[in-house]
């Protein structure tokens, strides 16, 4: 009986490439959530949409690593689904009518100043989820 | 900040990171060499900490808070991912670890930048 072969743990969504995105999550949603936190706490009068957006996008970012680290796969494909769109129209909407946001947020300009990952980490995060249900 | 200092250890982090993506795509665990890796990258933000500590109260700027939590995190980052990876079993172990130094780049240059133009000046 000690002879059976040992049954692997079952792989769940933070396993594999999951491991990096949740990475990338949570240090996003710590650092875009204190950067908010600091500017609403000193300087919120000045942007306060920009400062505002910044918040939910640290809190969305936090909703889906911890989806994805307890495996709630449909919590974590709604809150990387209204990441992309967030990202999407805050992005289009920067360009367009720039006086909306007189200080960057996280999503400003699709993340230009993050390097862009607010815009690949839903891309990439959304394929990964949509993949690892397929396989499920 | 000492520049060759800041170069160094900025040098440090994205080779580090060059390395576990090459680990990566040859599917390697995490192991012991990664944690020295991991541990010179360490010595390497610890010695800016230090010359921080310091140099930076003696500057005429401002933003000496942010400066040093965005130090203290890119410290915190490559230690959480070395664990966080170190018990997957997939190619992504490494990876995850791999993408700390990325991100540890990234934060110094912020790092770097609040130097240069906050605390440094005049």
């Amino acid at each position: 009986m000690s002879a059976e072969p040992q049954a692997a743990p079952p792989r769940t969504l933070a396993d594999g490439f999951g491991r990096l995105i949740v990475l990338v999550y949570i240090v996003f949603a710590v650092s875009a959530g204190a950067r908010a936190g600091y500017q609403v706490a000193t300087k919120f009068g000045e942007a306060p949409l920009s400062f505002s957006l910044s918040a939910v996008a640290a809190l969305i970012y936090l909703v889906a690593a911890v989806a994805i680290v307890r495996g709630a796969s449909r919590t974590a494909l709604a809150a990387v689904g209204v990441e992309l769109a967030g990202v999407l129209a805050v992005g289009a909407l920067s360009f367009a009518d720039p006086a909306w946001f007189p200080e960057p947020s996280v999503w400003s300009h699709f993340g230009s100043g993050y390097g862009y990952v607010p815009l690949v980490l839903p891309a990439v995060g959304l394929v990964y989820l949509l993949k690892r249900r397929k396989d499920a | 900040m000492i520049e060759w200092l800041y170069l160094a250890a900025q040098a440090a982090a994205l080779a580090m990171g060059a390395w576990f993506f090459v680990e990566t795509a040859r599917s390697r665990q995490v192991s012991r060499r990664h944690f020295a890796g991991v541990a010179v990258l360490e010595a390497f933000l610890l010695a800016q900490l230090v010359a921080g500590i310091a140099i930076v109260p003696g500057e005429p700027g401002g933003g000496k808070g942010l400066f040093f939590s965005y130090l203290v995190t890119a410290m915190l980052v490559p230690v959480a991912a070395a664990f966080w990876g170190s018990i997957d079993r997939s190619r992504w172990g490494i990876g995850t670890v791999a993408a700390s130094g990325v991100v540890v780049a990234a934060l110094l240059l912020r790092v770097h930048q609040i130097w240069e133009y906050q605390i440094h000046v005049g």
